[in-house]
C-alpha cells in the first residue's frame, strides 16, 4: 500500500499541470461550498464537459479533491450564517450557528477545519487499505433492506433532536417525510400530490427546501428581531479551539469517523446521513445533552467529521462496484465513460496508476483543508462585521439563483420562500426543522428501499430480522421510539 | 387546539388527494398510496398525542429535549400595528420577488428587490441604499452571468425581456474579449 501511495503521490505532484488541477480542485471547491446558493456540484457540473480534455486520472482525480474541499466549504456558511452549503453541512449549522450569536464563530469555525480535515484523512487512509475488501463485504452484506433499516434508525434518532416535545420532534419527521412524498412514486412512476402543478412532478428538491428551512427562515427571524427592537448583532470572535478542547472531544471524533464511515459505504445515502447520524449519536452519548443546539462545540465536531469522513468511504463502492453514492459520485461516473473506462472491479487491474492517484490526492485534498482553512478562516470571518440589512439581500438573492439554478424553475424559488416562511412558523412554535430537513432528503431513499426490500423478501417482514445488520438497526430504531413513548407519557418528563 | 386542527386538515386533505393516484403497481403490491397513507395515519396518532400532551402538561419544553436553540423561543412583542405590518412585509416582499421572475426577469427585478429588502430591513440612508444595491447587482452579474454563464430568468414582457437580451448581450461580446 504505501509503496502505491507513493507513487501515486508522485505521479500527482511530478507534472506540474497535474498540481494546478489538484489545486484548482482544491480552491474552487472550498469556494463554491462556501458560497451561499451555489454548491461543489455547480462546480463539477461546469467543470464536466471540460474533463473530456484532460487526462482520465485528472479528470477523476479533479472531482474527488472537489468532493473533499466542497464538503468542508458548506460548513463555513453553515456557521456564520445559518445557510448549510449542501445537506450534509445542516446539522453542523444547528450549533455552529449559535455558537457565532455567542460570539464564539473562529472557535467553530476552526473546529470544523481541524474535523474535516480529520475525519477526511482518516477515512481516505481507510479507503486506501481496505476498498477492496470492504467492497466485497458490502456487496455480500449490505442491500435495500439493510439500507431502509439504516433510514429508519436515522429518522427514529432525528425526531429526538429539536423539537419542543417528543410529540413536535415525531411530527417535524413525518411533515418531512409527508412532503417527500410530492412527485413520482419510487416504484410505479405514478404522480402523487401534484396539485395541477406538472413541475411538481419531479418532486420538491432538496436544495430550495434546505435553503428556504434554514437560510430564508433565519432571515426572516433576524427580520422579526430588527422590527421589534430586539436584533443583537453576532460578535466576531476570532479565538480557535484550544488543543486541550479538540483532545476533551476525542471520542466524538472516533465515532463520528465511524458512523460518517459506515454510512458512506452505503449507496445513495452518503454524507448526509452520515453528518446527521454523527449529530445524533454525539447527542445520545452526551452528559449534557440539552446543550446542544445552544453553541456546543460537540455539535460541530461530530456533524464535520462524520460528514468528510463518508467522502473516502463513497469512493469504495464507485470504484471497487461501479455504484455512485451520489450527485458527485455519479458525475465521476460520468468522468470514467468519457475515456472509455468504467469504474468497478476491474479498474484496479486496468488502471491502477489512476485509482492510487486519486486516493493521494483525496488524502491531500484533506490535509489541504487544514491549512488553507485555517489561512482563510479569519479574513471569513469579517464577513460578521457587514451590517445585517446589507447581508441579508445579497444571501436572499444567492438563494433565490441556487434555488433557481439547479432545475431552472420558477417553482423551486417559490418553494424556496414557502419553505422559509413555513420554518420561521415551526421554530417559533417548537416544531425541529432538522427533523423535517431529514424527512425529506431520507423520505424518498427509505420509501424506495423499502419496496425493494420487500419485493426482495417476498413481503416477508420476518426475513428482515435475520439479516444480522439489518435486525440491528431496526431494533436500534425500535429501542429509541420506544424510550421516545416512555418519556412522552412519563409525568417525571414532563413535570415543570 | 388551531394547531391540531391545521395538522389534522394537512392529514385529511393529503388523505383525500391519495384516492387520485390510487392506481395499482403490478410489481408492488402496496401501490402508490401504501406509504403516504402510512405517514398519515402516523401523523394523525402523533398529532392526536401532541394534543393530550398540551391538555395534560401545556405547552412547556419537555425534560431531556435536545437541540433547541434559544433564539427560536424568545418571545416577541406585536402589539404594535406598525411592528406587524412590517413583518408581513418582509415575509412577503420575497414571494412577489418570486411572482415577478417568470414575467420581469432576475436582470430587472433583483436591483428593486435588493433595494426593498435594505429598506425593509431599517436602512433609511439613500445614498448607501443604491451603493450597496449597485455593489450588489454587480457581484451578481460578475458571479453569475459573467463568470458560470448561469441561465438566469430573462422575463417574458416586454421592456424587461429585452434587457435581460442587452446584459446577456454584453456578456457574450466581454467573453469574446477574452
Amino acid at each position: 500500500m504505501v509503496e502505491n501511495f507513493l507513487a501515486g503521490t508522485s505521479a500527482l505532484f511530478g507534472d506540474p499541470f497535474t498540481v494546478a488541477i489538484f489545486v484548482f480542485g482544491v480552491v474552487g471547491g472550498m469556494l463554491f461550498g462556501a458560497i451561499p446558493g451555489v454548491s461543489m456540484l455547480t462546480l463539477a457540473a461546469i467543470l464536466l464537459p471540460f474533463t473530456a480534455d484532460l487526462e482520465p486520472a485528472q479528470g477523476v482525480m479533479l472531482f474527488a479533491v472537489i468532493y473533499c474541499t466542497g464538503t468542508y466549504g458548506g460548513a463555513i456558511t453553515a456557521i456564520l450564517f445559518n445557510i448549510p452549503g449542501a445537506p450534509e453541512n445542516a446539522p453542523t449549522a444547528f450549533d455552529g450557528y449559535p455558537m457565532t450569536r455567542k460570539g464564539q464563530s473562529g472557535k467553530a469555525v476552526g473546529a470544523a477545519v481541524l474535523c474535516s480535515a480529520i475525519g477526511g484523512v482518516a477515512s481516505a487512509l481507510v479507503m486506501m487499505a481496505a476498498t477492496e475488501p470492504l467492497a466485497n463485504w458490502a456487496i455480500r452484506n449490505i442491500g435495500p433492506p439493510e439500507i431502509f433499516a439504516l433510514v429508519f434508525f436515522g429518522l427514529a434518532v432525528a425526531s429526538s433532536v429539536g423539537g419542543r416535545t417528543i410529540w413536535k420532534g415525531w411530527m417535524s419527521v413525518l411533515l418531512g417525510l409527508l412532503i417527500a412524498t410530492i412527485g413520482q412514486d419510487p416504484v410505479g412512476g405514478i404522480n402523487r400530490y401534484n396539485f395541477g402543478f406538472t413541475d411538481l412532478a419531479a418532486g420538491i428538491a432538496f436544495v430550495p427546501a434546505i435553503l428556504g428551512f434554514f437560510a430564508v427562515s433565519e432571515i426572516f427571524v433576524q427580520a422579526e428581531k430588527k422590527a421589534t427592537g430586539q436584533f443583537d448583532a453576532p460578535k466576531v470572535g476570532m479565538s480557535f479551539p484550544t488543543v486541550l478542547e479538540l483532545w476533551m472531544h476525542k471520542f466524538a471524533v472516533l465515532r463520528s469517523i465511524l458512523v460518517g464511515f459506515f454510512c458512506g459505504i452505503l449507496p445513495g445515502i452518503g454524507a448526509t446521513l452520515a453528518a446527521f447520524m454523527g449529530y445524533g449519536e454525539a447527542v445520545r452519548w452526551s452528559k449534557n445533552k440539552e446543550e446542544f443546539g445552544k453553541g456546543k462545540l460537540e455539535g460541530v465536531i461530530s456533524s464535520e467529521t462524520a460528514n468528510n469522513a463518508a467522502t473516502g468511504a463513497a469512493m469504495i463502492p464507485l470504484l471497487a462496484l461501479g455504484l455512485p453514492g451520489g450527485a458527485l459520485t455519479a458525475m465521476m461516473v460520468a468522468v470514467f465513460q468519457m475515456h472509455d473506462l468504467e469504474p468497478g472491479p476491474l479498474v484496479f487491474y486496468n488502471s491502477p496508476d489512476l485509482i492510487w492517484i486519486v486516493f493521494a490526492a483525496m488524502f491531500y485534498a484533506n490535509l489541504s483543508i487544514l491549512f488553507i482553512g485555517l489561512i482563510e478562516t479569519k479574513t471569513i470571518l469579517y464577513l460578521l462585521k457587514i451590517p445585517f440589512q446589507f447581508l441579508a439581500p445579497l444571501i436572499l438573492l444567492l438563494a433565490t439563483i441556487g434555488a433557481y439554478i439547479s432545475r431552472g424553475l420558477v417553482l423551486d424559488v417559490m418553494v424556496m420562500f414557502g419553505a422559509g416562511i413555513l420554518g420561521f412558523l415551526l421554530r417559533r412554535t417548537g416544531y425541529s426543522i432538522p427533523g423535517i430537513v431529514l424527512g425529506l432528503i431520507l423520505g424518498k431513499i427509505g420509501e424506495q428501499n423499502f419496496a425493494q426490500g420487500m419485493q426482495m423478501v417476498h413481503y416477508d417482514l420476518g426475513t428482515y430480522f435475520s439479516r444480522p445488520i439489518c435486525s440491528i438497526l431496526i431494533v436500534a430504531g425500535a429501542l429509541t421510539l420506544a424510550a421516545g413513548i416512555y418519556r412522552a407519557f412519563s409525568p417525571a418528563s414532563n413535570s415543570a | 387546539m388551531i394547531e391540531t386542527v391545521v395538522w389534522s386538515l394537512i392529514a385529511i386533505i393529503f388523505f383525500g388527494y391519495t384516492f387520485e393516484f390510487n392506481q395499482p403497481i403490478e410489481i408492488y403490491k402496496f401501490g402508490a398510496t401504501g406509504w403516504p397513507r402510512v405517514i398519515i395515519l402516523l401523523l394523525l396518532l402523533v398529532t392526536a398525542g401532541n394534543l393530550y400532551h398540551h391538555f395534560k402538561y401545556g405547552s412547556a419544553i419537555q425534560k431531556g429535549r435536545v437541540g433547541i436553540a434559544e433564539t427560536d423561543e424568545s418571545p416577541t412583542d406585536y402589539s404594535n400595528p406598525a411592528t406587524l405590518a412590517k413583518i408581513i412585509a418582509i415575509l412577503f416582499t420575497p414571494f412577489l420577488f418570486a411572482y415577478l421572475l417568470k414575467p420581469v426577469g432576475m436582470y430587472s427585478a433583483a436591483p428593486f428587490f435588493i433595494a426593498a429588502v435594505i429598506w425593509l430591513f431599517g436602512e433609511r440612508r439613500w445614498k448607501w441604499i443604491i451603493s450597496i444595491t449597485i455593489l450588489i447587482y454587480a457581484i451578481l452579474l460578475g458571479l453569475f452571468v459573467v463568470t458560470l454563464n448561469a441561465p438566469l430568468p430573462q422575463g417574458n414582457v416586454s421592456p424587461f425581456y429585452d434587457f435581460s437580451g442587452f446584459i446577456l448581450k454584453m456578456n457574450t461580446l466581454l467573453q469574446q474579449l477574452w
